[in-house]
């Protein structure tokens, strides 16, 4: 999932400045798993701006807000409260965000979309509704065949290749000692399925030109151009 | 002179260590700065000296400006190189300009993070790995960079590398070592260490390496400096008997205890090694007196 975390509700005013009618459109994929913006979070993020002298016109939750056609779903019955509205304020991924305005332009509205959440990574859920950890980066070239499992790309500060920095200490990484060395971890693993002999190869540079942005993913062709 | 054709010649090698300055250094602008007062200070006594890349992440004059500077004086520069700047179009270039400029021997290093440094949100860059770099360098050597087009003029750079003996599991360190070894390296700096029995460990496990390893030691300037390298300063431990050595004696007397420390652990290791590189954090004057104490006593 996407990961995200509630921006400062000063940052979401400041935001709203100018703007009496809003309506909030939450997501009930990544941003509800995350605590951030489901259906409860935008309900309470309404209030908070009732109380705060706003008009909410609309408190509308997406079941994925970063797909065109759920987003249409979800607000095609509400035409008119958005017509209303002065701005918008989505409490979802970066995604979302540019897929509302896409929706809100497809009805011929140009509305101030503004973000209530920052995005902080591709998240994997380790314990539901409580810890979730980056451990991809959609670098387009996985080399996790070649490292038991474990991404030194994501999980290594330097995201390095060839090998551990010489500032791991106690198996923990220099950058932050409550963090595992990724290194440490993959040696460890490739020990236990008795495979230490692959990382003697070396592992040649990324091709970088694969995380060039922006991405377009062909899902008819299965490509990426 | 490449630092490579002295191991060749079976000289040990001496090497010390300079950081750049944060601020220029101009030819006509007042009092001579503290990295090159340091270098003339032990320009007599080793045979190179190391000049750090924005050291520990803190933005300083660059490491290429410095060592020319120290090249002009007279003093061989070791010019660090890492990774966490500059992408691989920068770090041939850099690698081209350095060759350009006169200066005859990189180490190769990863870098420390940017988030330990005095820029803690800038970009760390980190494109390739210091096993890459060093292949990347060894290919500049050959005529051709990475992407294997011809060079006008080929590079003639000794190709150094670091390693640290007190990563554990040591298997793991030693594994990137060979890649060094494979990728380019022809001489090694290690990570300080103070124990004499994890530097022994170490290197019985190289030795089938046959490569040129220079023990490398950071000068403990006092209990509080032990204390400090021990908290936050990751892959590095400061023995608790340096600690307390340095603890027991008055301000005035820890550089001259500083010196016997250093001597002591340096002679003892010395026979396991093919040079010594002091790191004096500004004690050069420590170094020179620690080597002349070595020289005399036949190494």
């Amino acid at each position: 999932m996407i990961g995200t975390v509630p921006k400062p509700f000063e940052e979401v005013m400041e935001a709203l400045e100018g703007y009496e009618k809003v309506a909030v459109v939450g997501c009930d994929g990544c941003a509800k798993a995350c605590k951030s913006g489901g259906s409860d979070e935008v309900a309470e993020l309404a209030e908070r701006l009732r109380s705060q002298g706003k008009n909410v016109v609309l408190e509308v939750t997406p079941e994925r807000t970063c797909y065109t056609g759920k987003t249409h779903t979800a607000l095609d019955p509400h035409e008119k409260e958005l017509q209303d509205a002065h701005a918008l304020m989505v409490l979802g991924c970066g995604g979302a965000v540019q897929i509302t305005r896409k929706v809100l332009e497809d009805y011929g509205m140009i509305k101030p979309i503004k973000v209530g959440l920052d995005s902080v990574g591709h998240m994997d859920t380790l314990v539901m509704g409580e810890l979730a950890l980056e451990q991809c980066q959609e670098c387009g070239q996985c080399i996790l065949n070649e490292t038991g499992g474990i991404c030194p790309m994501t999980k290594c500060a330097k995201s390095l290749l060839n090998g551990p920095c010489g500032g791991s200490q106690d198996g923990k990484c220099e950058v932050d000692s409550s963090r595992d060395c990724a290194w440490v971890l993959i040696y460890n693993r490739m020990k236990a399925l008795g495979e230490l002999d692959k990382l003697e190869r070396y592992m040649a540079p990324k091709d970088y030109g694969k995380m060039a942005k922006p991405r377009t993913l062909v899902i008819t062709e299965r490509k990426v151009i | 002179m490449k630092l490579t054709d002295l191991f060749d010649k079976n000289e040990f090698v001496f090497t010390s260590e300079v950081g750049p300055v944060k601020g220029c250094v101009r030819s006509n602008g007042g009092p001579k700065p503290p990295c090159l007062v340091e270098a003339e200070l032990v320009k007599d006594v080793v045979h190179a000296v190391n000049v750090t890349d924005n050291q520990s992440a803190v933005m300083r004059l660059g490491s290429l400006a410095a060592s020319v500077r120290l090249k002009q004086m007279g003093i061989e520069p070791i010019y660090q190189l890492t990774c966490r700047d500059r992408n691989r179009i920068a770090l041939q270039s850099d690698m081209l300009s350095a060759c350009s400029l006169g200066v005859d021997n990189v180490l190769c290093l990863t870098g420390d993070y940017t988030s330990l440094g005095d820029h803690k949100s800038a970009k760390s860059v980190f494109d390739i790995d210091s096993v890459q770099l060093l292949k990347i360098a060894q290919g500049l050597n050959e005529g051709r960079d990475m992407m294997g087009n011809r060079l006008t003029k080929n590079t003639d750079a000794g190709l150094g590398a670091v390693v640290n003996p007190n990563f554990d599991p040591l298997e793991l360190q030693l594994m990137k070592m060979e890649k060094k070894i494979q990728a380019g390296a022809r001489f090694f700096q290690t990570q300080a260490v103070y124990d004499p029995s994890i530097f022994e460990t170490f290197i019985e496990k190289i030795k089938h390496l046959n490569v040129p390893v220079q023990y490398g030691i950071v000068i403990v300037k006092s209990p509080q400096m032990g204390k400090y390298m021990n908290e936050h300063v990751s892959g590095v431990t400061v023995p608790e008997w340096i600690i307390e050595e340095m603890g027991r004696v008055d301000k005035a007397d820890r550089k001259k205890k500083a010196t016997e420390i250093t001597y002591r652990l340096a002679k003892e290791i010395a026979p396991m090694v093919q040079g010594i590189h002091f790191m004096p954090l500004g004690w050069s004057d420590v170094v020179v007196q620690v080597i002349e104490e070595l020289k005399a006593d036949g190494i």
